[in-house]
């Protein structure tokens, strides 16, 4: 166990100074110039040599390693550099930007899991019958319906019809409700599947012919015998839709006017706020990295099989 | 009803139904079996062997719908009718099943020490830990080494021979008077075939259990069974104690059943002797015997009206031939 975390680890490491560099370059390649923008904001874009005055005093003369070691050097010690764009530190706006978009994701998490245990085992229960086409549609909507226009949705319905949550804010729990479903709602269309068809999968498989001669129920059988067989596709799936979620966090964040990371990448890419975007992307990737660790461990603790390997 | 049979089926026909098509794989069979004793039900793949056995019970694949005419009756219960949640507490506690594949039929990711002790926990109201202690006893009774740390691991981490003792103790967990045993040795090796079935037939005897072998093996049905039933194509061929049917076959199918076992005596590098032609398919309806095409006793009768299973010159033994019948010689 230990031997495999530590190896994971290292794997980790040096996963994230490659993405660093990649992110470094596709950063630096982006067309626009964070100067020219610089210069617009204090109106002298016109003065002649000003653009290279400001492209010099923040730095973006020097070449571009040096560039990256300043940065990465930096980084490493947790200085991410000066926003170009408010001229405060990043790193003292991260915290509690991390900690929004953190409450997002955990949250969104959760209910995506339990609406997906729920959607998955009504079909598993009764395939092919009611419950589970119901299930079936309610995935295939959720599914296919953008996300900007499930938040949308959720204000029209939630905050403005029947006026159950504020649309929008980061004040407490009952403010935290919509942007909570509506990043759930993709990951729970797509995971009740996951359940779904892994139930149906399990149910036919000769241990729950076993099972089955053993006198055991149905409801025995879907949750002794074939759950724990499903739950390390599951986790697997459910550690891809919650990396993915920082990608809906982009869109929903400035939706509901939270001033997560998402937001604060997007506001960045705007501006060619190159500190910004290069920070939020290495938070990102930490946390894919992070999270697929998890995942790792959970499935290794789940599955005997996979289990014996390692000890 | 001291001497009614502990399983006593009769006439019994199975009808699957699927979204596209309906077959018969079991047509009017009749059979018993009494507490000790021991049935094998012999025939090639998809004859109907395991359909017979298991569609009575409950234990066909979802999405199949099962239809049952004749009777089946379960130490004096007619199964036939009964509803599921009634059968399902018959499956496990009073009849035991072993599967062919022991490499499938464990759950890979639950410890076999869970999975013989859920059996005791539901059919004899133990205590969890009650029903650890029998699961540890039952490893011990169908002769596992190492049984204590057995009990901990998964199924993954036992050979074939061992994963088959297992689901033979879980079989026996509920204290089963019937056992139904579906081709228990198809799947091991030939050198551990020979123990699970030695260990079988010993625990059966010791157990006065009633069993029904279900198999392809004549080498298993002369060395386990005290009564045999032919199968081929969904009906019933030959049926009778296994020393007469064995050492002389009367119908022409299980004549070349028993003549394609390769003999001592067979040269090195001999043919091996196979039943010419191939079985029908179940679902095409026939009017004779589903065997005629096959044989080299056939004539015109045989294709004109279903043969029934009526006793031979030896009332012991029943034949489903009327060439076999109308002279009473070939025996």
């Amino acid at each position: 166990m230990i031997h495999f975390i530590s190896k994971r680890l290292k794997h980790s490491l040096a996963l994230l100074l490659l993405a660093s560099v990649v992110c470094f370059t596709l950063v630096v390649s982006a067309p626009g110039n964070v100067a020219v923008l610089i210069a617009e904001l204090r109106g002298a874009v016109a003065v002649p040599g000003y653009v290279a005055q400001v492209e010099e005093e923040i730095g973006l003369n020097k070449p571009l390693l040096m560039r990256y070691v300043d940065w990465l050097g930096d980084a490493a010690r947790g200085d991410f550099g000066i926003s170009y764009r408010t001229g405060q530190a990043v790193s003292a706006d991260l915290p509690h930007r991390m900690m929004v978009t953190g409450t997002l994701i955990a949250g969104s998490a959760v209910i995506a899991t339990l609406l997906s245990l729920l959607l998955g085992f009504l079909g598993a229960f009764w395939p092919y019958k009611l419950p589970d086409r119901v299930s079936r549609g309610l995935a295939l909507i959720g599914a296919s319906t953008p996300t900007f226009f499930v938040g949308a949705l959720m204000i029209y319905g939630f905050s403005v019809t029947f006026q159950l949550f504020p649309s929008f804010g980061f004040n407490g729990p009952v403010s935290w409700v919509l942007p909570w479903l509506t990043v759930a709602v993709l990951p729970a269309a797509v995971l009740s599947r996951v359940v779904r068809v892994g139930l149906e999968e399990a149910m036919t498989s000769p241990y729950v012919l076993t099972a089955k001669s053993k006198g055991l129920g149905r409801t025995a059988i879907l949750f002794r015998e074939a759950l724990p067989n499903i739950t390390p596709v599951f986790i697997n799936a459910l550690g891809t839709q919650v990396g993915l979620m920082t990608a809906t966090g982009i869109i929903v964040e400035p939706l509901f006017a939270w001033q997560g990371v998402g937001d604060y990448f997007l506001a960045g890419v705007r501006f060619r706020d190159f500190m910004v975007v290069q920070a939020c992307l290495l938070i990102f990737l930490t946390f894919f990295i992070v999270v697929n660790l998890i995942v790792d461990l959970a499935v290794l603790m789940t599955d005997p099989r996979i289990r014996r390997q390692w000890s | 009803m001291h001497d009614e049979p502990l399983l006593s089926v009769s006439n019994l026909t199975v009808d699957l139904l699927t979204a596209k098509s309906a077959i018969r794989p079991v047509d009017g069979v009749s059979y018993t079996v009494r507490q000790g004793e021991c049935l094998a039900i012999v025939g090639e793949s998809g004859s109907g062997k395991t359909v017979m056995n298991f569609a009575p019970l409950g234990l066909m694949p979802t999405g199949v719908t099962t239809s049952l005419s004749g009777s089946v009756r379960f130490g004096g219960r007619e199964l036939i009718g009964l509803p599921e949640p009634e059968i399902r507490k018959i499956r496990g506690k009073s009849i035991g099943f072993i599967f062919q594949d022991p490499m499938s039929a464990l759950n890979p990711v639950r410890r076999i020490g869970r999975q013989i002790a859920e059996m005791a926990e539901l059919h004899l109201d133990m205590t969890p830990r009650a029903a650890e202690a029998r699961a540890l006893e039952l490893v011990k009774l169908v002769g596992i080494s190492d049984p204590v740390a057995r009990l901990r691991q998964y199924p993954h981490e036992l050979s074939g021979g061992l994963r088959q003792r297992i689901v033979i103790a879980t079989a026996l967990a509920g204290e089963p008077k019937l056992l139904i045993a579906d081709e228990p040795t198809t799947a091991l090796d030939v050198t551990v075939q020979a123990q699970i079935l030695r260990l079988l037939k010993d625990l059966q005897r010791r157990l006065n259990m009633a069993m029904v072998l279900i198999t392809h093996d004549m080498g298993v049905v002369a060395g386990a069974a005290d009564n045999i039933v032919v199968m081929y194509a969904a009906r019933a061929a030959e049926r009778g104690p296994v020393d007469k049917v064995l050492v002389t076959p009367r119908h022409p199918y299980t004549r070349g059943l028993i003549n394609a076992i390769p003999k001592r005596e067979d040269p090195i590098g001999s043919q091996f002797r196979g039943l010419p032609g191939i079985p029908p398919t179940l679902g095409a309806p026939f009017k004779g015997c589903a065997f005629a095409p096959r044989c080299d006793f056939a004539v015109p009768t045989c294709t004109a009206s279903r043969p029934p299973l009526v006793p031979s010159a030896d009332g012991s033994v029943f034949v489903a031939c009327p060439v076999v019948n109308e002279g009473r010689a070939a025996a």
